[in-house]
């Protein structure tokens, strides 16, 4: 018994410290992120851009890719990996910004919000279900990638995953996928929505329609403003909500359909996949709004919120996981592409429908 | 004992300790700076 304890103690003490180092490392590169971003900020870069317009999210995501492959170049990235908690950061980050967003542009955003939600989610996820059944690809990946692309790319993806008992790599792969598309995208959303002069609510609004990974979509809104970035979470947000609903749909069908199991799965899937901290946002929302948040806690809270979503985007970078894609071949990834796209352009009709025209939020 | 708690309700639990000690003083502004 002596001998068997041993080894899992000693495990379980090497798990702690990867962990320790995995987060130390996060935190480092976070402040590598800012103080690169504070040494561009003011200036002029070649080609006549701002410095101002190469937010920390971008430094962050930038840092995090290089040293990825520096840690798996030295063979320590597995062993530190679990310090790497993108979806912790982010989850934290979007509490802490409830805490300086009035719940009356909530009330008024989520309006719009939902309509566009379910639009969205309906459209982008039976239009990748059908171009994935027509390129062939296995029923479980289909609904792994749908929902993550139409949704919220990675816990979306482990949620449609649960459901309808896919393999593991379809999720490291979906995963990986998810990333490789929405780091660019952080980046050129922001430029083409400045290119089109959207207003912050509707880029705000695109960014959270067609963003697969919320982490990059709230990456896009800074980059753009204040008031995009609180749209654009507020809009995801709302999307991450659904997953619940398409979980327990999915289960259901898999296990009807599918399987042609008599039993149906319990509706308590709804509540156990809801997106918990969507009430934390709330929470603080309200507390701000009934001024319970004074002047100075409140702009530390908005250092912490940007401090979070630093560590969260720094993950994101080292996180990825490129060689994944190559295993499964061309046609998911086509199936991928052509669904960002129809998700980009549908997403952009829309956010400029509904917060531009039906719903505009006065911010 | 090995206690498992879900990543949403830690996020939440972890945000609401950090704006306690903002708004009781202890994490200021200045300290927090991004």
């Amino acid at each position: 018994m002596t001998t068997a304890k041993v080894p899992a103690k000693a495990q379980s003490s090497n798990n702690l410290v990867g962990f320790l180092v995995g987060l130390a490392v996060v935190v480092v590169l976070a402040f590598i992120a800012r103080w690169l971003k504070i040494q561009v900020y003011g200036t002029n870069l070649p080609l006549g851009i701002p410095g101002k317009a190469l937010e920390y999210p971008l430094w962050a995501a930038l840092i995090g890719l290089i040293f990825n492959y520096i840690l798996k170049s030295v063979n320590v990235y597995d062993f530190i990996k679990s310090g790497f908690r993108t979806e912790l950061f982010l989850k934290i980050g979007l509490v802490l910004l409830g805490a300086g967003i009035s719940f009356k542009v909530i009330v008024t955003a989520a309006a719009g919000a939902i309509i566009q939600a379910l639009i969205m989610v309906t459209s982008v996820y039976f239009f990748c279900w059908w171009l994935s059944g027509k390129f062939g690809l296995p029923d479980t990946l289909r609904a792994v990638m749908s929902t993550a692309i139409s949704i919220c790319g990675v816990s979306a993806a482990i949620a449609a995953a649960g459901s309808v008992l896919a393999k593991k790599e379809e999720i490291t792969y979906v995963t990986a996928l998810v990333i490789v598309t929405a780091l660019p995208l952080m980046v050129i959303a922001p430029l083409l929505a400045g290119l089109m002069g959207l207003s912050e609510p509707v880029a705000g609004a695109w960014f959270g329609g067609n963003v697969d990974t919320t982490a990059a979509v709230v990456g896009a809104g800074t980059m753009y403003g204040k008031t995009a970035q609180q749209i654009a979470s507020i809009v995801k947000q709302t999307q991450n909500a659904l997953i619940g609903v398409v979980a327990f749909l999915l289960a259901l069908y898999f296990s009807v359909v599918v399987e042609g199991k008599k039993e149906r799965p319990s509706a308590a899937v709804i509540w156990q996949r809801f997106p918990k901290f969507v009430l934390g946002f709330i929470v603080t929302s309200l507390l701000f709004t009934f001024g319970l948040i004074a002047k100075d806690p409140g702009a530390a809270i908005a250092a912490m919120k940007d401090w979070a979503f630093c560590l969260a985007f720094v993950c994101m970078g080292l996180e990825l996981s490129a060689s994944q894609i190559k295993k499964m071949g061309w046609n998911p990834i086509i199936v991928y592409l052509i669904v960002t796209v129809f998700n980009t352009v549908l997403a952009l009709i829309v956010s400029y429908l509904i917060f531009g025209w039906l719903f505009p939020a006065k911010l | 004992m090995n206690v498992k708690i879900n990543e949403d309700w830690l996020a939440v639990i972890i945000a609401f300790a950090l704006l306690i000690l903002a708004v009781v003083g202890v994490i200021t502004p200045a300290w927090m700076k991004f």
